[in-house]
């Protein structure tokens, strides 16, 4: 970011660049990149998929994060060589043709979303949180979504939207079979 | 009808169509955000785009003796290298928004010229084939800079002694001071029984929106045609301020401004990458994408609050208020940022309270830090925190209840409108009943009649209260005009009927969470008739909106609200004519009832909107008289500005001997007038509460005073609270109309950032009473509770306190 007084030695003008094949959403996809270009930059400029945004470049924000075997993470911190042979869902998964998926719904019902610049982060988190199976409470909810910040909501409204999720049609397994239903939700 | 918004809610759209003020309709914003649809800056990728990074300064004051960039231009993929010298010929200095009263313009180029006064402010600036390239070229090029003294501290700064920022057009580094108030403070000073007074610091904090700035510019010369997608909330002000600094006129510049991710005041006005974007664009041809990185953000964007209150309050043996005075030096850091320095310290000087004899004072300060810019309260959170904290004190040195001492002295609601010590007229509402609903539900009673016995855990429990009334939206342009600022108070919109039978909204108001898409298709389904879903709200564009002023000061609806009412009744007016025409039947008769337009006791007689609107777009078939066309668009003032209000109350218990404590309720309840959609005004209350409580709490931007350095500027150093951190909010509201707002509505956007710190602070005074215990600084933090437990806080010298400036300053009140 600062112009330093020491400069470093000028970079190769051509970069090396690595193979990658990956899922992601389901589409199998084959690129070269270079070796530094993270997860969120490659899945924003080379697949189009601009939903997944980045906010801090540094991990603490929350706004990139994906799902990747089933799991959380934010790829701002993963390069995106790293998802060699990984199974990807970002937020473009979720919708289907018209209709949003329960946890969108859930979202939109609760209001949980304001400027809409964190909720992929959320929609993300939530999805994985789903994937593990169970029933957290509220304060189970909070713990779990800490690692994304919003400036907007208070997070009440997202806790509730989860909450509600879990209640009616959360999906609790990577097969997407639907839930029996949690208890609690406010709807 | 074209359906827009699907699929409906089963429980709500399709029960209640129409979007009612005073209903909870789902938001329009909603399904294109959720789906990762949504269009941020960044998310705009034209073709041949070239990438932008900037060199910035790294010392806090520097001179910058010699810039090489020959390195940088040899690098593979570098397509332009700016220095400060070529945006010296080709620009002039970024303009300000809202000049300070009296302050002289300072020389703010979009790159430094010879000095730079802060850490992070831009220096050079290259536009490459990547992001990546561009940030290896700041590496190759050497800048030879002269470490000059620096000041950090804002009081410092005002010291004989202090390093001058601005030598050439100032003597010191008081960029410029103004006073406002009524009667003669210092003689009932004098007269009182008692006077209060005390220092109180508060924190600089940043707003920290969760989408940072960007821009991405594009430059067509033989259009004559800059168009300019940036973060911002307030394109149409962009545009002025981007044609007046790259000297164009304002037909040459587009700005679109599609979602933002969050503003709270911090994306007001042009900043110096948006001139360099375009400058680079202008220079290729090309267009040139800049996204601010976090890094940058900390030190690049505008910080916010930091000052301090000098306070002081007298009053009688009876507890009756005679006089409130504020003297505070507040930071604008190293330049006079477009918002510039926070003005409502002093207009709502003396929040809730009835007093003749007030007078405020401010001092802008420069210091080299980050400039600061407009955030959510812009004063209020600030000056609530001096004159709250002192309510309590006055109540403890009068033996009195700090409930009663408030309401004693609340303005009474049959004595509204009333005009304060500096020239507000608080219009309307129940100041004394938000307080008593506050104590009633957080236990106040119980709690003072239980007195102070430690828990078995050996904590103390505290209630802290903070009473407020807060200003939303601005008095008239004509208030504005004598202040120098460079907008007006209205607001505009157009409405414009389409063969589908929808109504197509433009409006220059960005959407950045507010929530204004869904507000005003509300009302424009109200007053109009149709479906809410058939009103389509198009936003931000300066190519396809009225010239309007902005999204900012709680302003929006206020201002909106008129002329969304003026122009659905223009619209209706004319629909009606033209469908009693093709039904044959007098106007007066029909109604819109969102489809059609039909007799008001006969469904059988009755024409969908659709044939209505295409009859009026083509022209053809209207009856004589008629212009073809349909399409209003209308501007509305309020007469003035409106008065929110409300009360805080904090339940907290401490740990005496650590200084440890948990905030375990918090109730605040407020009125904002007439509510367009109470889910949506929830929202933004809680999403207010939380940034309050960050900034009373965890957040704060510390600089080392010997390198000038800030010190924790990254998300792994600054705490904003996350889901895990808040305490539960209880939300209760009252809802008395606005007399000078339509509709009765009032301004919501900021009030939760208002009261936390008061009301926390109180609290944990209250719980620790019996040690002594008084706060006057934020953040509140174990590590402060507890050296004011241990007497181990820092000791002002009482001799050093900020005293009125004899004789007359420039009035800087009111209309600010």
């Amino acid at each position: 970011m600062t112009a330093h007084p020491t400069a470093l030695p000028t970079p190769a003008a051509t970069e090396l660049l690595v193979e990658l094949t990956t899922t992601v959403n389901g589409d199998a996809v084959t690129a070269s990149v270079p070796p530094r270009l993270h997860a969120a930059d490659f899945l924003r400029q080379r697949l189009g998929l601009t939903g997944t945004h980045v906010g801090c470049e540094q991990g603490s924000c929350g706004m990139c994060t994906i799902v990747v075997d089933g799991e959380a993470v934010k790829s701002c911190l993963m390069l995106a060589c790293q998802l060699d042979g990984r199974n990807v869902q970002t937020v473009e998964s979720l919708a289907a043709d018209d209709r949003l998926d329960p946890l969108q719904q859930a979202f939109k019902e609760a209001h949980a979303l304001q400027c809409g610049f964190c909720t992929p982060g959320f929609l993300m988190t939530a999805t994985a949180l789903g994937y593990q199976g169970g029933c957290p409470s509220r304060a189970e909810i909070r713990e779990e979504i800490a690692g994304v910040l919003c400036r907007c909501t208070g997070y009440e409204n997202i806790v509730t939207a989860i909450e509600n999720w879990f209640a009616g049609s959360a999906r609790t397994a990577t097969d997407e079979a639907p839930a029996t239903g949690c208890p609690g939700g406010t709807q | 009808m074209t359906t827009l918004e699907r699929p409906l809610p089963a429980d709500d759209a399709t029960a209640t169509p129409r979007g009612v003020i005073g209903t909870s309709v789902l938001r329009k914003e909603d399904d294109r955000l959720l789906r990762g649809d949504g269009r941020f800056t960044d998310d705009v990728e034209p073709a041949y785009l070239l990438h932008m990074a900037v060199g910035r300064c790294p010392y806090p004051h520097a001179r910058v003796v010699r810039v090489d960039a020959s390195r940088a231009w040899a690098l593979d993929g570098v397509k332009h290298v700016l220095v400060g010298a070529d945006v010296r010929a080709a620009t002039e200095p970024l303009t300000v928004l809202r000049p300070v009263p009296g302050a002289p313009a300072l020389p703010y180029y979009a790159l430094a010229q010879d000095v730079a006064t802060h850490e992070g402010q831009p220096v050079v600036s290259v536009a490459a084939t990547s992001r990546h390239v561009a940030e290896d070229a700041l590496e190759l090029i050497d800048v030879e800079y002269e470490p000059l003294p620096h000041v950090v501290d804002v009081l410092a700064a005002l010291e004989p002694d202090a390093p001058v920022l601005h030598p050439s057009v100032l003597n010191s580094n008081l960029l410029a001071a103004n006073s406002d108030g009524s009667g003669d403070p210092e003689a009932r000073m004098r007269e009182a029984d008692v006077v209060v007074e005390g220092r109180f610091r508060i924190n600089r904090v940043t707003a920290l929106p969760m989408e940072t700035r960007a821009v991405v510019a594009e430059w067509r010369p033989g259009a004559r045609e800059l168009t300019v997608h940036v973060s911002t909330q307030v394109p149409h002000l962009i545009r002025k301020q981007l044609a007046e600094t790259l000297r164009l006129t304002e037909s040459d510049v587009r700005a679109v401004a599609s979602d933002v991710g969050g503003g709270f005041g911090l994306k007001l006005g042009v900043f110096p990458e948006d001139v360099l974007a375009s400058l680079h664009a202008m220079a290729l041809r090309r267009p040139v994408k800049w996204v601010e990185d976090r890094a940058e953000h900390f030190r690049a964007s505008t910080h916010a609050r930091e000052s301090v209150h000098d306070y002081r309050i007298a009053a009688d043996a009876s507890g009756r208020i005679l006089a409130m005075t504020d003297v505070y030096a507040t930071d604008i850091g190293g330049w006079n940022s477009p918002f510039g320095s926070a003005q409502l310290s002093s207009v709502v000087l003396n929040g809730p309270y009835r007093v003749e004899d007030g007078y405020a004072e401010r001092r802008v300060t420069l210091t080299n830090k980050t400039p600061v810019g407009a955030y959510r309260g812009y004063g209020q959170p600030e000056v609530n925190f001096a004159y709250e904290r002192l309510m309590d004190t006055l109540a403890r040195r009068l033996d009195r209840d700090p409930v009663e001492l408030r309401a004693q002295n609340m303005v009474k609601q049959q004595d509204l409108p009333w005009k304060n010590p500096t020239g507000a007229v608080y219009d309307s509402g129940d100041y004394e009943r938000c307080l008593r609903m506050a104590a009633e539900a957080i236990g106040w009673s119980a709690h003072r009649a239980a007195g102070r016995v430690p828990r078995a855990d050996g904590r103390l429990a505290g209630i802290g209260f903070s009473s407020f009334v807060e200003r939303t939206g601005y008095a008239s342009a004509r208030f504005l005009a004598r202040r120098g600022s460079q907008f007006g108070a209205h607001e505009s919109v157009t409405l414009r009927a389409n063969r589908s039978g929808g109504i197509d909204l433009y409006t220059g108001v960005s959407t950045m969470g507010q929530s204004a898409e869904t507000a005003f298709a509300q009302v424009v389904s109200d007053v109009f008739g149709i479906d809410y879903a058939a009103v389509k709200v198009h936003a931000g564009d300066t190519g396809a909106s009225p010239l309007n002023t902005g999204a900012f000061a709680s302003r929006t609806m206020i201002a909106a609200a008129g002329a969304l009412k003026e122009a659905a009744e223009e619209l209706a007016a004319k629909t009606l004519r033209l469908a009693a025409a093709r039904l044959g039947a007098d106007a007066a008769v029909l109604e819109i009832a969102g489809p059609v337009v039909r007799h008001r006791d006969d469904e059988g007689v009755q024409v969908p909107l659709a044939e209505v609107f295409t009859t009026a777009i083509t022209g053809q078939g209207i009856p004589p008289g008629e212009d073809p066309g349909l399409e209003a668009t209308s501007h509305f003032e309020p007469s003035d500005a409106a008065y929110s209000f409300g009360t805080a109350a904090a339940l907290v218990s401490v740990d005496p001997l650590t200084g440890e404590f948990d905030v375990e309720r918090f109730v605040l309840v407020h009125d904002a007038g007439t509510v367009v959609n109470p889910t949506v005004v929830e929202g933004q209350v809680r999403g207010a509460l939380a940034q309050g409580f960050g900034a009373a709490l965890t957040e704060e931007l510390r600089y080392d005073g010997d390198t000038g350095q800030l010190v924790n500027g990254s998300m792994l150093d600054y705490f904003v609270p996350t889901a895990a951190d808040l305490p539960p909010l209880e939300l209760l509201h009252t809802e008395v109309a606005s007399p000078v707002t339509p509709f009765g509505i009032r301004g919501v956007g900021e009030v939760g950032t208002i009261p936390p710190g008061a009301a926390v602070a109180n609290a944990i005074c209250d719980a620790l009473a019996d040690f002594g215990v008084e706060l006057s600084s934020l953040p509140i933090t174990p590590e402060a509770v507890w050296r004011a437990l241990a007497d181990r806080a820092a000791s002002e010298d009482p001799d050093d306190h900020l005293t009125p400036t004899p004789g007359d300053l420039p009035d800087g009140g009111v209309g600010y």
